[in-house]
């Protein structure tokens, strides 16, 4: 599992690419991290539609397709059964504070077992806590739960599949301190994944104690410390590299831009809550959305003019690129659009107890998100200078 | 962790959940509350229930039940029918159905609010309560769960937006228009109408068509039963058997201007204690199909990965 079986990987999965293009064999190579965040993220706001056990195990088994057939060896892209884990903490989390803070059980639910009832004073009557609980709580609770676990793992595909480091490149100039401090903190988890894999191992090759308090101190240790190490090799190459230099904007200009994007994001802020709350005034709504667009766009610009960055390696966007972000985005579409479908499918209810149903146009737009796992080309060998 | 040893783990402990519930669906716990014809409500016994579905068109409901109820047990009994959210469950009244309007079907529609998460503040049932000897509407400072009706009392459910400062979305009705005001039972004290006791006939999930009859599709505004029109509460003894105008008595405190308005608001009609509507579990044929697509799709993806697993 070490640098001579990574190298060798590359034959074999380009042997088992499962639909060559025209032309013959296709290519391995990395796919563009933009497209695969497109991909993922309109996957999760398809997701975020739909209540369905059905569809969103559908989704699940999607993403673990996708994620098999075309992750890299790289090291983030180990983490997604770390992020299935998650899920089930999620929805396991959902499913006990739906038990505990009882909703109230009706003479028609099914009976499943009963907390202790803890009660609460005549005036904190609203709430609840312990006393029966019904199989319709715990099955709707379960796929409450499971609609944010797929969102979860829509995101944590995404970490697999696309080098975060890649991502920061499509930032404009204007925003790259920025787009460093966001591709830190998504990093953080991958890298914490791979430390902890790699202490496991040492620790696996030493036969030290695998249990007790004394076992969490070994591991712990080493992890903060690859932590710190690793953050300050990556301060120092940022810092050879001329990031955080103060550019030749004179303190009017970044005052400008500053007043420009703080207001603009505060446009966007009251847009968001103004279309959200349907009891707003109208004023907070769009208008105040594209008032917030118009000025950080404008903060963008100004403050890009004092960036000048150069590409290395520029990845291309080419039709796998436009095959995969499109397939996500056209799902979204599909589930928000309620074309050929009762949007009443999308929510299955379990009161009373129902057989979920499984709407045609939106199990064929999961499918269609599927296809990216085909679409897009092969990973190729991890290549060192991805790494950092 | 063999996968038999797992698989018969599975097995016991869905047999036990089996028959925990059997047992449970066997003793189905007694009703505590009754649905009752409109007459047996009276001034200072049974609690009013009053539903207003005049934004589908809809007359004002009402509903008579015992007293040592809550105001879900009332909202659910004799063909009354409500739906939580997902999120909230049963407790959050998130539709309201009753088996004499529309068949049954409850509003708000799937179209109109998916009762997933919890309904904004501008378009929800919102609830309300008055005392025998109140005049005005009070807004429920309890959910329908814990709410426990008084004698004599009127619940109201509405359905629109309200305010934090309650000025918005009042009932435009006054209690005295809907609460009963007669000082003794009437119609056929003998017993109470035995027509449709909710919670004593499980609708389990699919045990074949019943052989009850089907809500009988009544007309839209009239009283849904073919029992015997009984005068309406209080005012003169109008001909026309349950409908009667909206009048509002001067003791109305409704403080917008509109109270003054001709009587232009929806109509009140009492609903009988009804059978529930029929519910459909649905077919297990989605489940299967979704299941397996999901089932191969995932096995695919374990091909790929152990493929490239022994590759490594």
């Amino acid at each position: 599992m070490t640098a001579v079986t990574r190298t060798t990987v590359a034959a074999p999965a380009t042997g088992s690419g499962p639909s060559p293009d025209a032309g013959g064999r296709r290519l391995p190579r990395t796919l563009h991290p933009v497209a695969w965040w497109v991909w993922a993220l309109a996957l999760a706001t398809a997701v975020s539609r739909t209540n369905n056990p059905l569809l969103l195990f559908l989704v699940l088994a999607v993403l673990g397709y996708v994620v098999s057939a075309r992750r890299t060896e790289a090291p983030w892209a180990r983490g997604f059964k770390y992020y299935l884990y998650l899920a089930l903490t999620v929805v396991a989390i959902r499913v006990v504070f739906r038990a505990v803070f009882a909703t109230g059980i009706t003479p028609r639910d099914h009976f499943l077992f009963s907390l202790p009832h803890i009660p609460t004073p005549h005036w904190y009557a609203g709430i609840r806590i312990g006393g029966p609980v019904s199989l319709e709580a715990v099955l709707s609770a379960a796929t409450d739960g499971l609609r944010l676990a797929c969102m979860l793992c829509c995101i944590g595909a995404a970490n697999t599949l696309a080098n975060p480091k890649r991502a920061l490149r499509v930032l404009p100039g204007a925003l790259y301190e920025l787009g460093v401090a966001v591709t830190v903190a998504i990093s953080v988890a991958p890298q914490l994944v791979q430390s902890v894999q790699r202490v496991a191992r040492a620790r696996k090759l030493r036969a030290g104690r695998t249990r007790g308090m004394r076992a969490l101190r070994g591991i712990v240790v080493p992890v903060l410390e690859d932590a710190l190490e690793r953050s300050l090799r990556l301060a120092a190459a940022m810092d050879s590299r001329g990031y955080g230099r103060a550019g030749t904007a004179t303190r009017r200009s970044r005052r400008i831009t500053g007043a420009l994007m703080l207001l603009g994001m505060c446009g966007l802020c009251a847009g968001a809550y103004g279309l959200l709350d349907a009891t707003a005034p109208a004023f907070l709504g769009l208008p105040a959305m594209g008032l917030g667009a118009v000025l950080c766009v404008a903060g963008l610009r100004l403050g890009g003019r004092r960036v000048t960055r150069t590409t290395y390696r520029p990845d291309p966007w080419r039709l796998p690129e436009w095959a995969v972000a499109g397939s996500g985005v056209l799902s979204a579409i599909l589930l928000f659009s309620n074309l050929g479908y009762d949007p009443a499918q999308l929510n299955s209810t379990f009161y009373p107890l129902t057989w979920p149903g499984l709407p045609l146009v939106p199990t064929a737009a999961i499918l269609l998100a599927g296809t990216a796992g085909v679409v897009a080309p092969p990973p190729g060998p991890v290549q060192r200078g991805d790494a950092s | 962790m063999s996968p038999a040893r797992l698989l018969r783990a599975v097995a016991r402990t869905v047999a036990a959940l089996g028959m925990t519930v059997a047992a449970l669906a066997g003793t189905a716990v007694p009703a505590v509350a009754d649905p009752q014809p409109m007459g047996r409500c009276t001034t200072s016994s049974g609690a009013v229930l009053a539903v207003d579905f005049s934004r589908w068109g809809g007359p004002i409901y009402r509903s008579c039940g015992t007293t040592p109820t809550t105001g879900y047990e009332l909202l659910n009994q004799g063909g009354w029918r409500t739906t939580g959210t997902g999120h909230d469950g049963p407790a959050f009244i998130c539709r309201i159905g009753y088996s004499g309007f529309r068949n049954g079907k409850q509003y708000p529609t799937a179209a109109e609010d998916d009762c997933v998460l919890t309904p904004p503040a501008s378009a929800y049932w919102s609830y309300w309560h008055a005392d025998p000897d109140d005049t005005d509407w009070t807004y429920s400072r309890l959910g329908a769960m814990l709410y426990r009706p008084k004698p004599g009392s009127v619940d109201l459910w509405i359905f629109g937006g309200t305010d934090i400062e309650g000025t918005k979305g009042r009932p435009k009705v006054t209690p005295d228009q809907l609460r009963a005001h007669n000082s003794r039972p009437r119609g056929d004290a003998g017993k109470p109408a035995p027509t449709g006791k909710a919670p004593t006939l499980p609708p389990d999930v699919d045990t074949g068509p019943a052989p009850e009859k089907r809500a009988t599709k009544p007309p839209e505004t009239t009283s849904p039963k073919p029992e015997k029109a009984r005068p309406s509460a209080s005012h003169s003894p109008t001909p026309s058997p349950t409908t009667r105008p909206t009048t509002r008595p001067p003791t109305s405190s409704t403080p917008s201007p509109a109270a003054a308005a001709p009587p232009s608001g929806p109509s009140v009609v009492d609903a009988a204690p009804a059978a529930d509507a029929r519910h459909d579990a649905g077919s297990i044929a989605p489940v299967v199909t979704g299941a397996a697509l999901a089932v191969l799709i995932g096995a695919a993806a374990a091909v790929v990965a152990r493929r490239r697993r022994r590759s490594e």
